[in-house]
């Protein structure tokens, strides 16, 4: 089962993630970094979007992930609480995601950064350090 | 690791790691600072950043950090960088996500005395007209239209708006408008996110501050800056919202395989780069600039209507209410400058992430006004604290292609300060050293605690002894906008 711990950064956040494989790894880490953004302010889910991507390689595809699901919460101003995946390899992402209106606002993280990015997979699934630029 | 004994002690206020440090590095790297800065840059990874600077292609003389520094991403905070415009690189890293972060500050004719009474009038009317927060929308609505015309052209646009007067883009860094912008170089996304955002604070530790001059260190400079003590100014932090982020990420994803392709060795990946002179390189440029310009017409807007809340708070009660810009600065932006370098002059691009420039008396660059004191150099104090106005000095140009700290650099995570405090506590104890302070965010108001940051005092005095640049006046805050 998925988790994440926050590492210590002087400026900005920072998140290690861990996932089972590569489908708990990206839903982890949309999770872990949705708990840094706002809380979840609304019972109903809203519609479900659609979320496709192709990129260079895992850590790219990644970061377009995170980058993807915040963009949906400025725009939209939801907190995205499902996410289910109908296609993901390590270049390329399908998903269908659905949020819930915005609680109260916790960080405004400008981007997710590729500093020091690395996915890395052994026995025991995947993990990645992720730093979030406030 | 890097450790102190790695460094060599050149005076009393630079460090230098030398080359041979690690065979990757191209330059040596140097930390401006005294000892006390010094020692401090090792509690963090900001070190590790500035070496893996120094490893880019093209970058000339060294990889420099400002006493102000802490970790980043990518590049550290307070770090600059000058790459040859023949030979270099450019990347989107050594600008960071708020292209054109920056600070303006606006100087009344009045004295404290005068706006005590109405102090907590004008904060309320200043947190009303000026929109602030997290993902908020701006004082203006633009079109796609006026929107190119923003990221071409910037603070010309405020003007033929009607929110600047030419004084204003007079005193304001490069005239408030870079002329390698290209809107079209500028993803659909970010200018989405840009139509809405235009005039306004955003949140973090963007703010904006009544303060005043409390004490004058150089009287012919702060005369020629329209500062006198007791004097109300105000400053104003912020950047290019999430149009400027929106460009840092997308360029920064297309950079990603550039290094690859170019034959370039990164130590990092949020360091991925282009030559300079390349198609990517070129429209990376052009992307940032458009965004620089955007984020120069955010503080010109934002200026006008903090101009709008004197006017409504004080007139006809007090006279001098009328705000003069005293100047504005970048602290976060790319820029094409003209620099000497062993006897010979180079056409650079110097990278400024979380430094600001500091060109001295008689710099071509500078208007006529400060030609004989050298740019005004705006660092502000973390909240609740004093805040300097320096004045660019003539070593500036060699030590560090004239440039400067930014602010006071944080110390303490935002973690470890909401653990230490609460915003409600921050607020009242402002409030008791008579601060009024109008937030949006208690939370973002612990974060930002004072404590959380190093001593600006600190910062300044380095970049003084080292002689980059001259202290001319320090404010206090009376008065705090945050998001």
């Amino acid at each position: 089962m998925g988790h994440w711990v926050e590492v210590e950064h002087t400026a900005d956040l920072s998140l290690h993630v861990w996932g089972d494989d590569l489908v708990d790894l990206f839903a982890t880490a949309a999770r872990g970094m949705f708990s840094l953004v706002a809380e979840a302010g609304g019972e109903g889910l809203g519609p479900a979007r659609r979320v496709a991507l192709t990129a260079l390689d895992v850590e790219t595809l990644l970061v377009d992930w995170l980058n993807e699901l915040l963009y949906l919460h400025e725009v939209e101003r939801v907190v995205i609480v499902e996410v289910a995946f109908e296609r993901l390899t390590e270049t390329q992402l399908e998903a269908e995601v659905r949020g819930t209106p915005v609680g109260e606002r916790l960080a405004q993280i400008k981007a997710v950064t590729f500093h020091n990015l690395v996915v890395t997979s052994g026995p025991d699934g995947y993990e990645a350090e992720l730093v979030f630029d406030v | 690791m890097v450790s102190k004994q790695d460094f060599e002690r050149l005076t009393d206020y630079v460090w230098e790691l030398p080359k041979d440090y690690d065979a990757r590095m191209q330059v040596p790297a140097r930390i401006f600072g005294n000892r006390k800065v010094f020692d401090a840059a090792f509690g963090d990874r900001s070190i590790e950043q500035l070496v893996n600077v120094a490893m880019l292609p093209g970058i000339v003389k060294y990889a420099m950090a400002m006493p102000d520094m802490h970790q980043g991403y990518g590049f550290p905070i307070g770090g600059v960088a000058a790459f040859d415009k023949d030979e270099g690189i450019i990347s989107p890293g050594g600008v960071g996500y708020d292209i054109n972060c920056g600070v303006r500050m606006l100087a009344s004719r009045l004295e404290f005395d005068e706006i005590q009474p109405h102090l907590g009038d004008l904060t309320t009317v200043l947190y009303q007209t000026c929109p602030s927060g997290v993902g908020g929308d701006g004082a203006v609505q633009l079109s796609h239209k006026e929107l190119a015309r923003v990221l071409e052209t910037g603070s010309n646009w405020a003007k033929k708006a009607g929110y600047a007067t030419d004084d204003d883009l007079e005193r304001t860094e490069s005239r408030g408008q870079l002329p390698q912008a290209n809107a079209d170089a500028v993803p659909d996304r970010a200018r989405e996110r840009g139509l809405p955002q235009m005039g306004s604070l955003g949140s973090g530790n963007h703010f904006l501050e009544i303060d005043v001059v409390d004490e004058i260190y150089d009287a012919e400079a702060a005369e020629a800056f329209g500062l006198f003590k007791d004097q109300v100014v105000v400053q104003i932090h912020c950047g290019s919202r999430g149009l400027g982020h929106e460009v840092c990420s997308q360029y920064l994803r297309e950079l990603q395989d550039a290094p690859r392709r170019y034959g370039i060795e990164i130590p990092d990946r949020e360091l991925a780069a282009a030559p300079f002179n390349s198609r990517e390189g070129q429209r990376y440029m052009a992307a940032m600039a458009a965004a620089a310009n955007y984020a120069f017409a955010n503080r010109q807007v934002l200026a006008h209507f903090v101009r709008l809340a004197f006017e409504r708070v004080l007139a006809g009660k007090v006279d001098g209410w009328q705000l003069q810009q005293v100047y504005d600065v970048a602290h976060n932006i790319a820029k094409v400058e003209e620099h000497d370098v062993g006897g010979r002059r180079r056409s650079l691009v110097v990278l400024r992430k979380g430094a600001t420039r500091a060109f001295p008396a008689g710099h071509p660059d500078l208007p006529e006004i400060f030609r004989r004191t050298g740019q005004p150099v705006l660092v502000p104090g973390s909240m609740g604290t004093a805040s300097y106005v320096l004045a660019g000095e003539p070593d500036s140009l060699e030590l560090s292609f004239g440039s400067s700290c930014h602010g006071a650099g944080r110390t303490m995570s935002r973690r470890a300060a909401t653990r230490q405090m609460r915003g409600e506590q921050v607020r009242s104890e402002l409030e008791r050293e008579g601060i009024s302070v109008r937030a949006r965010s208690m939370r973002g108001l612990a974060e930002e605690a004072p404590a959380a940051y190093k001593d600006v005092s600190l910062v300044v005095d380095s970049v003084a002894g080292a002689g980059i640049a001259r202290k001319v006046a320090r404010v206090h805050p009376v008065g705090v906008v945050k998001g």
